[in-house]
C-alpha cells in the first residue's frame, strides 16, 4: 500500500469500516510510515477536539424567552 | 442511540405537545435546544438566525402530523429541518450566491503540513487561540461539508443518520467527511506548526 492509497482509506479507517484485509494492509504500512502515523495520529486528534471544543449555546436569558414563545404556540396549537 | 425508555417519552412528548400540552415542552428544548442551535450557529456564523433556526425546527416539529418512529428518526427530522432552514437564512443573507455543488468526484489534496499534535485534544481544547483556529477552519468549509462534519463528527450520528438528515446518499456522505475530516487536519496542523515556530523564537 502507498502513502496516497492510505491517505485515500483514512477515513474508512478512522471509523473501523475497512474490510479486514484492507485494514491488516493500513496497519502494515503505519507501521513503517511515520509521515502516514503523523496524518492518522493528527486527522484523529483533529476529530476529538472538535468535539472537546464545544461552541457557545444559547444565552440563559435568550434561551428562556425562545421557551415561552414556543409554550404559547404550543398551546395556541391545540 | 438513547434507551428504549428515552424514546418512549421523547414521542410520547412530543405527541403531547402536538395536542397542545406544554408540559414537558421544556425537557424536550433542554434535549434538542442546544444540539440544534450548535449546529445553525456553526452553519451560518450567525446567533441570530440561529436562534430563528431552532424556533423554526421547534414549530415545525410541533405543528406537524406526521408519525416520527423512534428516537433516530427524531433526531435525523430535527436536524434536516435545523439544515435546511440554516442554509435558507445563508441565501437570505447572500452568503451563500449560489449554493455551491459539492464535486464528490474531485480528487482529495495529499496531507502537506505534517507536525505532531503534542497536546491531548482536550488540552488543546482548553486553548483559547487553538479553539480560534477551529472555528475558522470550520467556517472555512463549504456548509454542505460542515455540515457533514458537524453532524458525524461532532454531533455523533452514524453515517445512515447523518445522510438521512442532509438527504445525500451514504457514499457521498463518506466522501464529504473524509474531505472535511483532511481539510480540517491541515489547517489545525498548519496552526500547530505555527505555534511551535513562534515558540522556538521567544
Amino acid at each position: 500500500m502507498t502513502c496516497g492509497e492510505l491517505v485515500r482509506c483514512l477515513s474508512d479507517y478512522i471509523d473501523d469500516a475497512l474490510e479486514p484485509e484492507r485494514r491488516a494492509a493500513v496497519e502494515e504500512h503505519l507501521a513503517a510510515c511515520d509521515k502516514c502515523h503523523i496524518v492518522l495520529d493528527s486527522t484523529r486528534c483533529t476529530i476529538l477536539l472538535s468535539r472537546a471544543a464545544a461552541s457557545p449555546s444559547l444565552a440563559r436569558e435568550r434561551r428562556e424567552a425562545l421557551l415561552r414563545r414556543l409554550e404559547q404556540a404550543c398551546r395556541r396549537s391545540s | 442511540m438513547g434507551t428504549p425508555a428515552a424514546a418512549l417519552d421523547e414521542l410520547a412528548c412530543l405527541e403531547a405537545m402536538r395536542r397542545g400540552d406544554p408540559a414537558c415542552l421544556g425537557g424536550f428544548f433542554a434535549a434538542w435546544g442546544d444540539k440544534l442551535y450548535r449546529l445553525a450557529l456553526r452553519l451560518t456564523g450567525d446567533p441570530v438566525a440561529a436562534e430563528d433556526v431552532v424556533q423554526e425546527a421547534f414549530l415545525k416539529l410541533m405543528a406537524g402530523a406526521e408519525r416520527i418512529e423512534g428516537r433516530a428518526r427524531l433526531a435525523t427530522w430535527l436536524y434536516r429541518v435545523a439544515y435546511n432552514a440554516s442554509i435558507d437564512r445563508l441565501r437570505e443573507q447572500k452568503r451563500l450566491q449560489p449554493v455551491p455543488a459539492e464535486d464528490d468526484d474531485a480528487a482529495v489534496p495529499m496531507p502537506e503540513t505534517l507536525v505532531e499534535f503534542r497536546l491531548s485534544p482536550e488540552a488543546m481544547a482548553r486553548d483559547a487561540e487553538t479553539r480560534a483556529a477551529l472555528d475558522e477552519a470550520i467556517a472555512a468549509m463549504t456548509p454542505s461539508l460542515r455540515a457533514v462534519f458537524l453532524l458525524r463528527d461532532v454531533e455523533g450520528l452514524s453515517t445512515a443518520e447523518a445522510a438521512e438528515a442532509l438527504g445525500i446518499t451514504e457514499n457521498n456522505l463518506k466522501v464529504r467527511l473524509h474531505r472535511a475530516r483532511l481539510a480540517l487536519r491541515e489547517r489545525l496542523s498548519a496552526h500547530v506548526a505555527g505555534r511551535g515556530a513562534g515558540e522556538g523564537r521567544a
